[in-house]
């Protein structure tokens, strides 16, 4: 019998940064060269697929042998000749570079709905789409379904948005078909401005007809011929598959005139962003495609009533989308089982920060933060402390160990202080300043305000300014009061969705951890030791051996000593680096 | 009818009209809801934050800028919660702003300084810091200092809803700044130097750039009056300080698309005190001009009009009041006994296009329909009226462009119909016909060799079906023509390049005998030009007399020269384009010892024997209201009409332009140009 080998090599945005199209090419050199296919009657070919969420590891390389998978971690193309001649010729895995159970763990405990075909299939050929039983769905709404039927199933499935504010799906679709319109439009929403979120390029990448199958079947169910992908132009991999998937899907006639031989028409454009944060809030983005800056403004009416252009308008997240072919495919009852009894389906979140594991997790709604950070993620990194999981991305709050039972769904972690939004999650460990963590995310947001609307441009300012002085060890009595006056005001006056949230890693911060905020303005202390202008480094006489290491690297010569004798560290010259702190084996130099 | 809601603000009922925004409902109850970024007439942008009020069944406050009225609403504009954000708004605001309300100019009438005031704050809660932007102050118009700016974004809509396009936002968060493109100064970009923004500007930030311890607003005493300068007829508002005026602003309603200057209006008055301003009369002593009294200069002139008696030759001005006009309509049928008078509405117009062109108020026309006119705010021509229908159209109305050729208009129409526009008009009211539209029989009769009906025109004459209010602006050549489409709908207003030359022909100023043209051609023995008209030459005459304001091409080769006072310095009332009445109210004394047009006319026919009759209000009134016929008309352009707008315009401003910081406008035009 004929043996069938297939090498898949990583081509996300992190496989390539690695090296991926190196390794690939390497491989597919190896196929060829060694005649392979005729020499051992077997049909073995070389592909590329997307993201798969771990890209620590990349490259990371699926070597699948009649079906048994094994997967391989940062290759490098001079690996590949030992795994070919060793695994593909003499089907002996290389074990030393299997990715072993950490990567099988981190993936065995996920629930794969939206990314189940990233990293599996060939994101630039349709026919790897198709052959996983993709556009059946989108063929299926076209040909077969009513507009409301579609609506319908959506709304079952209890489908809310992905993009943040979780806006229930099919109620959307719902206003979007009850409005008539000639001109009417669907919006993919591809910006993703948060910080270390990756999940919608990995999407985009990874299995771009998903999203494009979606989109078919919202225009399908809202009477729509006209549809835009917004994506972030810092997106290149994203913006070239999409365009090859549409190409590849004008000429198979999914999009188009007639689609699937019915009388449904549908024309799709790719649109590049400019990159600002703001421009990921759907009216900013509307105003972007109309050629304007991007600037939200306040809705008189809903999208669905005047969006784009003024013309109806359903706008969705990449990840909403993405669903939504699963959904059509395999029923309402099925994805809304999957969740909660409010929220529906599964959610990827990016996990990073102190974990073992980072990387792309798909969730089942209702899963508990403590499953994904610790069973999924693999606990903290270095058998440090957990100290808090900030989610929802700069507009989200920080949430303490107590609450580490927190079910993950929009109206529980809201609860809880933070939010969903949209599917970023941050570990922080006990070395974690929980004010500079603030601090950090506000600087995001201040810097990202569009500037319209005064409390979001002069207010996130100030307590910018208050957080800054705090942590040099200004702070004043009464700054945490201000702190959360400001906050207040903010999050009540702002016109949108970033001024309205800003302050949330404020604020959350202030709740569970107001006691390192005393401590940085009354005492004058940073309790984790990051706080630069409040940390002290000291030798500790005791137990310096004088080997000068601390001295050789310090940049400021700030270190007196003479060999074998404890050394001294001058407080007026030393500018805290914490180079001496990192350079003294024996654990001599204390930071406080 | 109009819909009406009932809605209670802080315990008041009113009744309101359906539709308005809760800032304007609340304005009609009498209460007033703090505002920075509010533009009556536009869409509420929500940016200053400030307006918030609380709805009942709403738990969140709402910007009343942004929140339309409903019926039996209940809205508490004075909340402590309301009141509170505001406090806290203002209190950011100071926190980025320079506060020197002891030496700024804008103090008195600044909003900010005013909801300081009210929330009682002295200073800002939070550390106050500067921008430290530098200022824009390269021209000498406008000034920009961004240092005072706090984002309301007022200056950026009203500019580009006049279709300027010049200020925009660049810049995130705190960071955020109003610029021209690239950043450049002001006369590097295509401001035309209306001054829109800083009629809309609520701190310092933009000012005309003289106004430096000119007063502040408490000092002036305010003028309501008109812009004679074009065929605009702009109301202003003078501002006047120890007898000089200090600033015009726009004076209309605000919220109307006619709140506009263009920059001769706003800026053109430092010509007043030009040095080639007329102060005394002057007489020609062997061959120079001398100067003279007015006894002496009246007492010559009346000599010489009685020699010449109905000879007598008189072409005025359109740029004159109604009162003016009447007087010298007067003086002349009383005590001149001449038919030689005309004015220089002939030179682009038949006067009786005035007795048939309509009433009518923009704000409230949802199709526009512009035929042979080529509108510009950057070459100036009728530069209001072009800001105005650009308005109308971001507001939501329709224009149709119906011109020869491409003009500035046409990027912003809804339909374009080039080529000839008589073919055009036949081809819409065929179309309208084929729709079933009553078509008047005698315009039947002229229908003839109708053009191809194209896709445009099935669309224009759709458009023009479905209006409400359809309005026609038209250029007098081809009123006529476009009378015809008005029988059918809407109504017609033709536009012209004269601030009161409707008031002027209605005033009965038509000659009966001798046109502009032959007056100026061949030789009579004498000839009194009344006001600016745009004459360079001496024409072939025996004595000339000139009145007028400025030393002109024209006066100089004059034998007597009597001063006029300038628009700003008489009363009186003029008739504008769309047929309304407007007032001019002297703002300042008379330069030197001119007198008004009308006071001269007087005083030469009490002299001749005469005591003219003062115009009242009420026979202008009665003048005015003539109820336009207007009637089918063949398809024809008026002939002899040829003259270009832009440079006739130019032409009749000249002396104001030469004598006032404009100078400054056209010599950077110029050199723009040369690049
Ligand atoms: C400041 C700001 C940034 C946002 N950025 C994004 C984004 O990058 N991607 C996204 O899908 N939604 C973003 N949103 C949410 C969108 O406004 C919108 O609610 C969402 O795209 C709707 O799609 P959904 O219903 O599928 O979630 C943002 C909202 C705000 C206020
Ligand atoms: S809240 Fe911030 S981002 Fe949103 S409109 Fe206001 S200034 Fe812009
Ligand atoms: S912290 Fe840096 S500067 Fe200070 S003593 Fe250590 S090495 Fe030197
Ligand atoms: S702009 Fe207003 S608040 Fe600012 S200094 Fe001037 S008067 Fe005072
Ligand atoms: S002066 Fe007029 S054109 Fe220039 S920026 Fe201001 S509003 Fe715009
Ligand atoms: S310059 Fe004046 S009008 Fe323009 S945004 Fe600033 S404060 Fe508002
Ligand atoms: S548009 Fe005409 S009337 Fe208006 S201000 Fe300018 S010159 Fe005067
Ligand atoms: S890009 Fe390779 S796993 Fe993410
Ligand atoms: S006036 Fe409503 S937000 Fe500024």
């Amino acid at each position: 019998m004929e043996k069938n080998i297939i090498i898949k090599v990583c081509m996300g945005t992190g496989g390539v940064a690695s090296g991926g199209e190196e390794v690939l090419a390497k491989f597919r050199e190896m196929i060829t060269e060694s005649n392979l296919n005729a020499k051992i009657s077997s049909n073995c070919h070389a592909q590329k697929v997307g993201c798969r969420g771990f890209c620590s590891k990349d490259v990371l390389v699926d070597v699948i042998v009649d079906d048994v998978k094994t997967t391989y971690k940062h290759i490098k193309p001079d690996m590949v000749e030992r795994i070919f001649n060793e695994h593909v010729i003499n089907g002996v895995p290389v074990n030393e570079w299997l990715a072993g159970p950490e990567y099988n763990n981190f993936h065995d405990k996920q629930t794969k709905v939206v990314l189940s075909h990233c990293g599996d299939i060939d994101p630039e050929d349709i026919d790897s789409y198709i052959a996983v039983g993709g556009y059946n769905a989108a063929k299926k709404a076209v040909l077969e379904m009513a507009p409301e039927e579609i609506v319908n199933i959506i709304k079952n499935s209890n489908l809310r948005g992905r993009g943040g504010a979780g806006f229930p799906t099919g109620l959307k679709w719902e206003l979007g078909l009850r409005i008539k319109s000639d001109v009417k439009y669907v919006i993919c929403n591809g910006d993703e401005g948060d910080p270390g979120a990756f999940m919608d390029r990995s999407v985009m990448e990874g299995d771009p007809h998903s999203v494009i199958e979606g989109m078919i079947i919202c225009a399908k169910a809202t009477q729509s011929n006209s549809g835009y992908i917004y994506v972030r132009a810092e997106y290149p991999l994203a913006v070239k598959r999409l365009q090859m998937a549409i190409e590849q899907c004008l000429m198979k006639n999914f999009l188009g005139n007639n689609i699937f031989g019915s009388d449904f028409s549908f024309d799709l454009k790719i649109f590049q962003g400019a990159g600002a944060f703001v421009c990921g809030e759907a009216t900013a983005l509307m105003r972007s495609i109309e050629g304007k800056r991007g600037m939200p403004s306040p809705k008189l009416w809903r999208s669905a009533e005047r969006g784009l252009w003024d013309k109806p308008t359903v706008l969705n997240n990449v990840e909403t989308f993405a669903n939504v072919p699963k959904i059509i495919l395999n029923g309402a009852n099925w994805y809304r089982k999957l969740g909660t009894e409010r929220s529906g389906g599964t959610k990827v979140f990016s996990l990073s920060g102190k974990v073992r594991n980072t990387g792309l997790v798909e969730v089942p709604l209702g899963i508990s933060l403590r499953e994904i950070i610790y069973d999924i993620g693999g606990g903290i990194e270095g058998g440090k402390n957990f100290k808090a999981v900030q989610t929802g991305g700069p507009s989200g709050g920080c949430i303490p160990a107590e609450l580490l039972d927190t079910e993950v769904d929009y109206e529980s972690l809201a609860r809880a202080g933070s939010i969903m939004g949209s599917g970023g999650m941050v570990v922080l460990d006990e070395n974690t300043c929980m004010v500079n963590t603030a601090k950090f995310f506000l600087e995001f947001t201040q810097a990202e305000s569009c500037g319209k609307c005064t409390p979001c441009r002069i207010g996130t300012k100030r307590m910018l300014e208050i957080l800054e002085r705090i942590t040099s060890g200004k702070g004043k009595d009464g700054d945490i009061e201000l702190l959360e006056e400001l906050g207040n005001h903010i999050r009540a006056t702002s016109l949108c969705g970033l001024g309205m949230t800003a302050a949330n890693p404020v604020l959350s911060t202030l709740k569970y951890f107001r006691d390192e905020y005393i401590a940085h303005i009354k005492e004058k202390r940073c309790p984790a030791a990051v706080c630069r202008d409040l940390i002290t480094f000291t030798i500790i006489e005791e137990l310096c051996k004088g080997c000068g290491s601390c001295k050789r690297v310090c940049p400021a010569d700030a270190i007196r000593g003479t060999r074998k004798s404890p050394h001294r560290i001058d407080k007026e010259l030393c500018i805290k680096c914490g180079s001496c702190f990192d350079a003294c084996k024996f654990k001599a130099i204390l930071k406080v | 009818m109009e819909e009406v809601v009932k809605i209670n603000i802080d315990g008041k009922e009113v009744e309101v009209p359906a539709g308005i925004n809760l800032i304007d409902a609340a304005e009609i109850a009498g209460i007033h809801i703090p505002n920075l970024c509010y533009m009556k007439g536009m869409k509420g942008v929500g940016a200053c934050r400030l307006c918030l009020v609380e709805v009942e069944g709403l738990k969140a406050p709402v910007i009343a800028c942004n929140t339309k009225v409903r019926d039996n609403m209940i809205v508490k504009t004075k909340t402590e919660r309301v009141q509170e954000v505001r406090k806290f708004v203002i209190d950011l605001l100071l926190s980025m702003h320079p506060l020197d309300c002891m030496t700024c100019t804008k103090s008195g009438i600044c909003n900010l300084q005013k909801y300081a005031y009210e929330f009682e704050l002295k200073e800002s809660s939070f550390t106050r810091k500067k921008f430290g932007y530098p200022v824009d102050a390269a021209n000498p118009f406008i000034k920009r200092d961004p240092d005072y700016c706090i984002l309301c974004g007022r200056c950026v809509r009203v500019c580009k809803e006049q279709g300027t396009n010049v200020l925009d936002f660049m810049g995130r968060g705190i960071e955020s700044k109003v610029v021209t493109a690239n950043d450049r100064p002001l006369q590097e970009s295509e401001c035309t130097f209306c001054g829109s923004c800083v009629d809309a500007c609520p701190v310092n930030a933009l000012l005309e750039a003289d106004r430096w311890r000119k007063g502040r607003e408490w000092e002036y005493e305010k003028y309501n009056s008109v812009c004679m300068l074009c065929g605009c007829a702009c109301e202003i508002k003078v501002s006047v300080r120890e007898g000089d005026i200090q600033k015009i602003n726009s004076g209309a309603k605000d919220g109307s698309v006619e709140k506009y200057l263009c920059a001769y209006g706003r800026f053109g008055f430092d010509s007043l005190r030009a040095e080639s301003r007329l102060s005394t009369p002057l007489k020609r002593v062997n061959g120079e001009l001398k100067e003279t009294t007015w006894e002496d200069a009246i007492n010559i002139v009346s000599t010489k009009l009685k020699e010449a008696g109905k000879n007598t030759c008189i072409i005025s001005s359109a740029s004159i009041t109604n009162e003016d006009a009447i007087t010298l309509k007067r003086f002349a049928t009383e005590v001149l006994k001449t038919q030689n008078i005309g004015s220089t509405i002939s030179l682009y117009s038949d006067p009786k296009v005035f007795k048939n062109s309509g009433k009518a108020d923009i704000n409230s026309s949802d199709l526009i329909i512009v035929i042979g006119l080529n509108l510009s705010q950057w070459d100036r021509v009728l530069p209001a009226i072009d800001a105005a229908v650009r308005k109308r159209v971001n507001r939501g109305a329709k224009l149709i462009v119906i011109n020869e050729a491409e003009t500035g208009l046409s990027t912003v129409a809804s339909i374009n119909l080039r080529g000839n526009e008589i073919e055009s008009i036949k081809a819409i009211i065929t179309a309208l016909k084929q729709s079933g539209a009553e078509i008047d029989k005698q315009t039947e009769e002229y229908l003839s060799d109708v053009r191809e009906i194209t896709e445009e025109i099935t669309k224009s004459a759709g458009m023009i079906l479905n209006a409400k209010s359809p309005l026609i602006l038209v250029s007098p050549e081809l009123f006529n023509a476009a009378s015809n489409l008005a029988l059918i709908k809407g109504d017609i207003i033709a536009v012209y390049p004269e601030s009161n030359a409707r008031g002027v022909a209605l005033m009965g100023i038509e000659t009966e005998s001798k046109s502009y043209a032959e007056m100026t051609d061949s030789k009579y023995s004498l000839l009194y030009i009344a006001g600016n008209v745009p004459l360079q030459n001496r024409p072939d005459t025996d004595f000339l007399i000139v009145q007028n304001s400025y030393m002109n091409d024209i006066a100089k080769n004059a034998d007597i020269v009597l001063p006029v006072a300038e628009y700003l310095e008489t009363s009186g009332t003029i008739i504008d384009y769309a047929g309304r009445i407007k007032h001019l109210n002297r703002a300042i004394d008379s330069h030197g010892k001119s007198k008004s047009h009308r006071e001269i006319f007087r005083e030469i026919a009490k002299k001749m024997g005469t005591t003219l009759k003062m115009p009242v209000e009420s026979e202008i009134k009665k003048a005015a209201d003539v109820k336009a016929k207007i009637s089918a008309m063949p398809f024809e352009k008026t002939k002899n009409l040829h003259f270009e707008p832009d440079k006739f315009i130019e032409t009749l401003n000249l002396t104001v332009i030469n004598n006032s910081r404009l100078i400054w406008l056209k010599e950077a035009f110029e050199v723009k140009a040369e690049k």
